[in-house]
């Protein structure tokens, strides 16, 4: 069973993963669109735009904040704590550098205090964040399927990780990577795929509103 | 449970449900299907929403307003939508759900684009909802008294029935009363003014005051019964067709007297659309730059060809109107006018381009149904003005200084509401003369 | 008689000696190494025996001249006490010495007072924490089965009053997932062995204690977050009062008749009071365990596991009592923290006090209500939106 989830499944979930998000970000690049015949308020605005909004939304700006601030706390607690951790725990530097680079980069790897520290900012930011999503009246109304099980899937990941920290099972680290691959498989069709698409809607508005003179 | 605004109880309007799910597909694309595949239902942009934050509804949450989009979208034209509809994950949508959505893609969003600030994924929500109502006006649905200003404009020429007749008449008893002179149909000129109905109707001094700028800055400039109302009911509503029509009437207008540049009055929307839409809406660059009034009087004023005296009967604050400013561009103009001319001049909180909506743009001011709401709404405002200690507040856009004069006399407020242009024109210094430049 | 050779590598100061491996008997290889003769290969010398002739660099007795041109001693030997069963004796009961190589806990080479502690671990502590825990989930279910959901008398109005804020609801349900996690691993690591171990077998056991250690250690500190957030937004209305006496003894009208509570009656006072008194005990404690090795004795961290263990099982019991009553046990006591409002009737019944001052704000427009319970400012932080 072990030998399957790091063996054939793994590859078949790594390619479900690429081919998916490969091809849903070529269809909504592909997909027709309007183009803009108003003249620009200032040349190669809509460049600038991009950029720029590419850069800030990434804070929420013109006053508001205040406003946002516990979706904006909790939410880069989770996603900087995740990131440190799927780049730089010494377990995924290992599996990394062995699987998918096939070489020692000397990628640097995170000292155990560290890694703690990044864990519970992202375990601590992705509770608080279900539980807002969970209470808060406007995401109530808001959230779907997709969303409750793009928190649980990415959880269990999280949780499985730590849990086979000590390094010392073959089957812990299994479910781990039982985990991890459904993640893979389910992120093309869900709305994990902000990840990338992110950048798509930024880059689109400041593209359009860049052009007019003020990049919202 | 308190009633909503813009529901309307069990209506004998048919919906062809079949008629908004092809309009969408017509109308969206890949610059919309970027949207609809970034938003991770954050609920953030309902911080932002003057309608949410006025109410705390969170009915009010922009990102419900993308449903209607999505759900077409992820049914037919999404990536692996094939595979969602044959899981059973994108079902069609209904007539219940089209009802549904009715009072928040008309009655509770004026496309104002401050939830597109705070989005972390800077979704333009406003545009969206723009191409939505035209799906749900393709239905049958809509607010009566929206379309029937769209239909209005359509067959009258304006959505408040100023016919080219009314403007004449109009026209000739405001130069009379005012003794100024106002263009109208002269044979060319290099300047077209366009109007709107709601100050044609309503704030006829802001017409007045802009000849009088005009004349007094020497510009060659005329009305023209041929393309003169700047507002589009068509965009508004949702009514694409009334849309063309009328940014192809000032196109004629302009052509008809070989016009190089159209001023738009006060008024955003108008403005919006005729600087970034008009073109694409009828499919050919404009043969003419396009200015807001406060632009063209900015560019006078720095070639000093306008003078004021300066203000000082009060402290006033600056409503920035959304279309102008946030979605516009043109936001600097207004306040390089009032510089050095309003001598006590207070910022309000937030201000410019992150200013709140007056809630009544977007034909939301035309829909008897959200008044209710756009009262809710305006104490934003009140707070804000309240906040600078100013008695007065100055606009650029005739339909913010209505919605704000509705809700001012429903919440028996105080504070006085002023235009730029009549304030301006009250204090100009260079009373040259009141004729128009002639050739 | 390995264990002298143990004392001959402290007090002789074998560099091979590490705090982490004190209790570890090198390897008799590595004796040889440093010189110490083992007669015959091996590492004992014969009983009673302490000089052994004819080898180049002999054991004998510390302070002895040297025999028959042996080697001096090394510069770091030390003392001048004889290996005698009494000093044996003494260091068999925990005597703390002199140790070359400071860390912690090394002074002392055997720390009999363990043995003590494991027992009481894992007979009386394990024994009654099992029982008590059982003996709670019986009562439980014993009285869901006599006494029934208790229900709102009068029925619902229809009408909700705001309870509680969002940020109480969301310390809450964040504290609840952490004791979910902790109190599950935290349960496998004092049960599992006698409980699971026999039904697993060693080799799944291994992974599911070895999942519950790491869990268990990584979401401890998140707790004491979690016991401070409580602190902060609950204590407001959870100071004892008189009323919460009379409270107490009409046993929260459990028994018939009426008890006047405000905002929390007696009962959630109390278990306010257990959570922040046992959860800070079971943080401090908790920290001293993630880092034993930072204490001078071994005995603190066998104290500190005896309390975090003590101090767990009250709560985790209490908790089921709180659980209980919060959801299943009693109708409309529920939607107070998952959407912050109470039906009318219910507050009147329950919190007569606190429902006299907050009855104007009773309305059937839901989503008003719910929404002003986020701005309801209960507790430290009025008016802080998440």
């Amino acid at each position: 069973m072990i030998k399957f989830i790091e063996g054939p499944l793994w590859y078949v979930a790594l390619t479900v993963f690429i081919v998916g998000v490969a091809w849903r970000l070529m269809a909504l690049l592909t997909m027709k669109r309007p183009n803009d015949l108003s003249e620009a308020r200032l040349p190669r605005g809509g460049a600038g735009g991009a950029l720029k909004a590419l850069v800030q939304h990434s804070i929420p700006h013109g006053g508001n904040l205040g406003r946002t601030l516990y979706h904006f706390l909790t939410g880069y607690m989770f996603h900087i704590g995740l990131f440190i951790l799927v780049l730089f725990a010494a377990p995924h530097v290992e599996f990394i550098q062995k699987h998918l680079i096939g070489a020692d980069i000397g990628w640097p790897k995170l000292p155990r205090w560290a890694f703690i520290i990044a864990a519970e900012a992202a375990f601590a930011g992705l509770i608080l964040l279900y539980v807002h999503r969970l209470t808060d009246p406007v995401k109530k109304q808001l959230s779907d399927i997709d969303d409750h099980l793009g928190v649980w899937l990415t959880f269990i990941v999280m949780l499985t990780g730590c849990l086979a920290l000590q390094e010392a099972h073959a089957g812990l680290r299994a479910f781990h990577m039982l985990s991890v691959e459904a993640l893979l498989i389910y992120l093309p069709f869900s709305r994990l795929i902000h990840a990338f698409t992110f950048a798509f809607a930024r880059a689109r508005t400041g593209a359009t509103y860049g052009r007019r003179g003020f990049t919202p | 449970m308190t009633a909503q605004p813009g529901e309307i109880a069990p209506d004998e309007r048919p919906v062809n449900v079949k008629a908004a799910i092809d309009k969408m597909e017509a109308l969206l694309g890949g610059h919309m299907a970027a949207y609809l595949d970034a938003c991770v239902h954050c609920g953030q942009c309902a911080q932002a929403c003057h309608f949410h934050e006025a109410t705390q509804n969170p009915r009010y949450t922009p990102a419900l307003k993308l449903q209607p989009m999505t759900r077409v979208y992820r049914r037919n034209m999404a990536p692996f939508s094939g595979l969602r509809k044959a899981l059973g994950m994108a079902p069609e949508i209904t007539e219940a759900d089209l009802r549904d959505w009715e009072p928040l893609i008309f009655d509770t969003c004026t496309m104002c684009g401050r939830c597109t600030i705070v989005c972390p994924m800077a979704i333009d929500i406003a545009s969206v909802v723009a191409a939505t109502r035209q799906a749900f006006v393709a239905a049958g649905l809509g607010p009566p008294d929206l379309l029937q200003a769209a239909d209005n404009a359509r067959d009258k020429g304006s959505p408040l029935g100023v016919t080219p007749e009314v403007l004449e008449d109009r026209v000739e008893w405001l130069a009379d009363d005012n003794e100024v002179e106002i263009a109208l149909d002269k044979d060319k000129a290099d300047v077209l003014l366009t109007v709107s109905s709601i100050e044609m109707m309503k704030y006829p001094d802001s017409v007045v005051a802009m000849a009088k700028l005009l004349n007094g800055a020497g510009v060659d400039w005329t009305l023209s019964s041929k393309g003169y109302e700047a507002t589009n009911f068509g965009v508004l509503s949702g009514k694409g067709d009334v849309a063309r029509i009328m940014v192809e009437r000032i196109a004629a207008g302009a052509e008809a007297v070989g016009a190089k540049t159209v001023v738009v009055p006060e008024c955003g929307h108008a403005y919006g659309v005729l600087r970034w839409s008009g073109a694409n809406l009828l499919g050919r660059e404009l043969p003419f730059e396009v200015l807001h009034i406060t632009e063209y009087l900015a560019a006078l004023k720095r070639q000093g060809k306008l003078k004021f005296k300066p203000y000082d009967a009060q402290a006033v604050t600056y409503h920035d109107p959304c279309q102008i400013s946030r979605r516009g561009g043109a936001t600097a103009d207004a306040r390089y006018l009032l510089e050095g001319f309003a001598t006590d001049f207070r910022e309000m909180t937030p201000t410019g381009n992150y200013n709140w909506c007056c809630g009544g743009g977007g034909g939301v001011q035309a829909m008897g149904s959200a008044a209710d709401v756009r009262h809710e709404v305006f104490r934003i405002k009140m707070a804000q003005v309240e906040a600078t200690g100013a008695p007065a507040l100055v606009s650029a856009c005739a339909n913010c200084r209505l919605t704000m004069d509705e809700s001012k006399k429903a919440l028996a407020w105080d504070k006085e509401l002023l235009s730029i242009v009549e304030l301006l024109a009250d204090n100009l210094d260079n009373p040259a003369s009141d004729t128009p430049a002639t050739d | 008689m390995s264990l002298i050779a143990v004392v001959l590598m402290v007090f002789v100061g074998l560099p091979h000696v590490t705090s982490a491996t004190a209790q570890q008997m090198p390897p008799p290889q590595a004796l040889k190494n440093e010189g110490i003769a083992t007669p015959g290969g091996s590492v004992r010398p014969p009983v009673g025996a302490v000089n052994l002739p004819g080898s180049a660099s002999s054991v004998r007795r510390p302070g002895d001249p040297a025999a028959g041109g042996s080697v001096p001693p090394p510069d770091h030997a030390r003392g001048d006490q004889s290996i005698s069963d009494e000093f044996w004796s003494r260091i068999r009961h925990g005597q703390r010495g002199d140790v070359v190589l400071h860390s912690p806990g090394n002074r002392v080479l055997i720390q009999s007072s363990g043995e003590d502690w494991r027992l009481l671990r894992n007979r009386q502590v394990a024994r009654y924490g099992a029982m008590a825990l059982l003996g709670v989930l019986a009562a439980i279910v014993l009285f869901y089965l006599l006494r029934g959901r208790i229900k709102i008398k009068g029925g619902r109005t229809g009408r909700v009053i705001p309870r509680f804020s969002l940020a109480q609801r969301i310390t809450h349900w964040f504290a609840a997932t952490l004791v979910v996690l902790l109190g599950i691993s935290g349960l496998i690591i004092l049960f599992g062995k006698s409980i699971l171990l026999p039904v697993l077998g060693p080799q799944a056991f291994s992974l599911v204690a070895s999942a519950a250690m790491q869990g268990h250690n990584l979401f401890g500190p998140l707790f004491l977050a979690a016991v401070l957030g409580l602190l902060v937004f609950f204590l407001k209305g959870n100071v004892p009062r008189a009323v919460d006496v009379s409270w107490f003894f009409k046993g929260g009208g459990l028994l018939g008749g009426h008890a006047s509570a405000g905002k929390y009656n007696a009962g959630q006072k109390i278990w306010f009071l257990l959570t922040i008194v046992l959860g800070f005990a079971i943080c401090v404690s908790g920290f001293v365990l993630l880092f034993p090795d930072a204490l001078a004795d071994r005995t603190q961290a066998q104290l500190a596991n005896l309390a975090h263990g003590i101090a767990a099982l009250i709560f985790i019991a209490a908790g089921l009592g709180h659980a209980y009553i919060g959801s299943l046990g009693m109708e409309g006591a529920f939607e107070a923290m998952s959407v912050g409002t109470v039906d009318e009737n219910w507050a009147k019944e329950h919190h007569d006090l606190w429902y006299a001052e907050h009855k104007g704000e009773a309305t059937t427009d839901y989503v008003r209500a719910e929404v002003s319970a986020g701005a309801a400012g209960d507790g430290l932080m009025r008016g802080v939106r998440p």
